[in-house]
């Protein structure tokens, strides 16, 4: 019941109310693990659901988020190591050198942690190095990159390049999205996959995992 | 005789009132002086630090109120754009309006196949001819991004020389970086003649966007100081979306916008006072479903004529949005956006307004969207010609004739009056049903098209004068060949 109570927390994206519950079940005897799953992922599955129907506005999903990471900080201490492993997987995210658009990067990194990936953000304007040093310290399985203007779609290329140049390009899967990008540009530049949308994105980077597990 | 009459000979319109304009005028200079704004460019730190702004720290910069109504001052309200042949018809400020394209967009819809494809130089070429024949465009931009080039950072100088071939009419340009203006500038003194001549007779201005919120990047301040230098008329124009680049509230959008743009009025002044400057701002919402940077809102259309009533305030030129739309195609939800934001833009008196005949959400520049929107264009400034009221126009000496039960086709009057007093469309169907479907049932989307092959079949621009071309595509092969050299460098 109060699991329930904690995953409508974070759809109403009630900060207060989603602590103290967290806060209250742990004090019941309820495992980390449990109120990870059937709380916190549980809400955000609703949440992603809502979203992906425009039923909810952006706003209110970044609120459930907040909720999302203020609870994690109470779990965190208290997942036991080999329940810190819930990770769906994990995805390196970035917006390419000489671009600082972050808005359309962020709705992608919280649709994807509230899908359970572990999402490594390493900012906006990264140049293609950064995102070869980020796959190496990280070993995701999957690598997005993300370019609002046409002068710096190209350096999309320049970051599938280097992952080849530094042997690393058949270790993960790569998707871009931005403004400018589409399918064709994806294909012509070795893309793997083209996310139209954050939610495209998200569904994108499950069938990937899917595929790596498989 | 009468006295004392006051008579409008235009509709009046505006949102904002002295009081409000004047808030929005002082929350900007107040963001200026306590946020600041970010200057990434070692000579613009240079200026602000031999100045009385503070330097904060390695690109951080606050600017004290006296310092921006000094510049503001010394600003010309006036400004006039020339054609290629020096004709000098494009006025900025006084509630002057001017229409034209945007810039730079990625796609296009193939006119052989209908396919969503990337922009080539022939077709920033053929958007050009049809705006040089479209009456009531007046100004162009490149509507499209030329893909079909050999290296990305010269994309400009490729894209500029298919925009002087294609028209005479004046332009706006946008240019990659300080160096790329430099060569477009050199092109255009090609027929302009002489810096002097320029300075006078200005055939463009360019474009310049600082990233929303208050951040200006390199490449935008060596364009800003190249114009100062040259007394090249300046765009600054940042395109903030509230909720997200900027405050959700519209007069929180409007200060900030209003504190960027300012902000680089300041630079060019410290350049060298005086220099031609074109407030502006592309103020609209981010949709909070989609994400989407709206070019069809309301918000845009009400923000943007707020703005404009501010520009007045400033004695400023304006540089407005309208006649684009967040549809993918153009449809139904295409022309009634484009509709409400070119008559809202007209009705505020905005001096340039772009992004006419942009289709989704400023990623498309469409030919047919071009075609649409001159005829809308036309009719909203038929809107603007108000009705003239004195004693011939207002006919009770022509009632009194004609009497009950008569007609007027036939008085002289009517021949004298109905064809300034009416307007003559060349896209909107008003045959009757009958003659409409013998005619193939055609919806206003199968006029664009039949005018829009009629124009590509038949209208030619005049060619550059001899020698011209070749002297451009020198400096294109130089700017290729510097940037091949870059490349292999690297």
């Amino acid at each position: 019941m109060s699991l329930k109570r904690l995953a409508n927390a974070m759809i109403e994206g009630d900060v207060e109310k989603g602590k103290e519950v967290a806060q209250d079940l742990l004090e019941e005897g309820t495992t980390p693990k449990e109120i990870l799953d059937d709380g916190v992922l549980a809400g955000m599955e609703v949440v992603g659901e809502r979203f992906k129907n425009f039923e909810m506005y952006i706003p209110e999903v970044l609120g459930s988020a907040q909720v999302m990471h203020e609870v994690m900080d109470i779990l965190r201490p208290k997942l036991v190591s080999s329940e810190g492993e819930t990770s769906k997987g994990t995805v390196v995210l970035g917006t390419v050198e000489g671009d600082m658009h972050d808005i359309g990067k962020n709705l992608v990194a919280l649709m994807l942690e509230g899908a359970g990936f572990k999402v490594v953000d390493i900012g906006i304007d990264q140049p293609a190095q950064s995102f070869v040093d980020a796959v190496k310290k990280e070993n995701p399985e999957v690598v997005g990159m993300s370019a609002l203007l046409t002068t710096t779609a190209p350096k999309i290329f320049e970051v599938i390049e280097a992952l080849k140049d530094a042997g690393l390009r058949d270790s993960v899967k790569t998707m871009a999205g931005g403004a400018v990008i589409d399918q064709a540009f994806c294909d012509e530049n070795g893309v793997d996959a083209y996310g139209p949308s954050a939610t495209a994105a998200m569904e994108i980077a499950q069938n990937f995992v899917a595929e790596v597990k498989r | 005789m009468q006295v004392n009459q006051v008579h409008n000979s235009t509709p009046q319109f505006s949102v904002l009132s002295q009081d409000e304009r004047e808030m929005i005028f002082r929350g900007a200079l107040e963001v200026m002086e306590r946020v600041g704004g970010r200057f990434y460019h070692q000579e613009a730190i240079e200026l602000f630090k031999d100045s009385d702004a503070q330097v904060v720290d390695e690109s951080l910069v606050k600017i004290p109120s006296w310092l921006t109504l000094q510049a503001l001052k010394e600003a010309p309200g006036k400004i006039t754009l020339c054609s290629r042949d020096g004709e000098r018809n494009v006025h900025l400020g006084g509630n002057q309006v001017n229409f034209g394209t945007g810039s730079d967009c990625p796609f296009i819809y193939d006119r052989e196949t209908g396919e969503r494809r990337r922009y080539t130089r022939n077709d920033v070429y053929e958007a050009a001819r049809i705006v040089d024949y479209l009456p009531h465009i007046d100004f162009f931009m490149s509507h499209g991004l030329a893909d079909d080039v050999p290296h990305d950072e010269t994309y400009d100088r490729h894209q500029f020389f298919s925009m002087v071939k294609g028209t005479k009419k004046p332009l706006v340009v946008t240019a990659v970086d300080g160096e790329g203006l430099q060569d477009l500038y050199q092109m255009e003194l090609l027929l302009t003649g002489s810096e002097d001549e320029f300075r006078l007779n200005p055939r463009f201005a360019v474009y310049i966007e600082p990233s929303s919120p208050l951040a200006h990047s390199q490449e935008c301040l060596e364009k800003i100081l190249f114009c100062a230098e040259k007394s090249i008329p300046v765009i600054y124009t940042p395109c903030p979306s509230a909720g997200a680049t900027a405050p959700a509230s519209l007069a929180g959008m409007l200060i900030q916008t209003l504190a960027e743009s300012l902000q680089g009025l300041v630079l060019s002044y410290l350049k060298k006072p005086g220099m031609p400057f074109i407030m502006g701002g592309v103020v609209t919402i981010m949709d909070m479903k989609t994400s989407n940077y709206c070019y069809g809102a309301p918000e845009m259309s009400l923000s943007s004529a707020a703005l404009t009533d501010v520009s007045k305030y400033l004695n400023l030129p304006m540089f407005s949005t309208a006649g684009c739309t967040d549809a993918r195609v153009v449809d139904e939800q295409a022309a009634l956006e484009a509709q409400i934001s070119i008559e809202t833009a007209f009705l505020s008196g905005a001096s340039l307004v772009h992004d006419i005949g942009y289709l989704d959400s400023g990623l498309n520049g469409s030919l047919e969207m071009l075609v649409l929107c001159d005829e809308i264009i036309g009719m909203v400034k038929h809107l603007g010609k108000g009705i003239t009221v004195n004693e011939e126009h207002l006919a009770a000496d022509l009632i009194d004739q004609v009497g009950p039960g008569g007609n007027f086709l036939t008085s002289k009057h009517t021949h004298r009056h109905y064809q300034d007093e009416f307007y003559f469309p060349t896209l909107l169907d008003r045959h009757n049903i009958e003659t409409w479907a013998s005619r193939g049932k055609k919806t206003i989307i199968d006029h664009v098209d039949e005018k829009l092959e009629k124009i590509l079949g038949s209208h030619d621009p005049e060619p550059l004068p001899e020698g011209v071309e070749e002297k451009m595509k020198e400096i294109i092969e130089k700017a290729d060949a510097r940037a091949e050299e870059a490349k292999s460098k690297k």
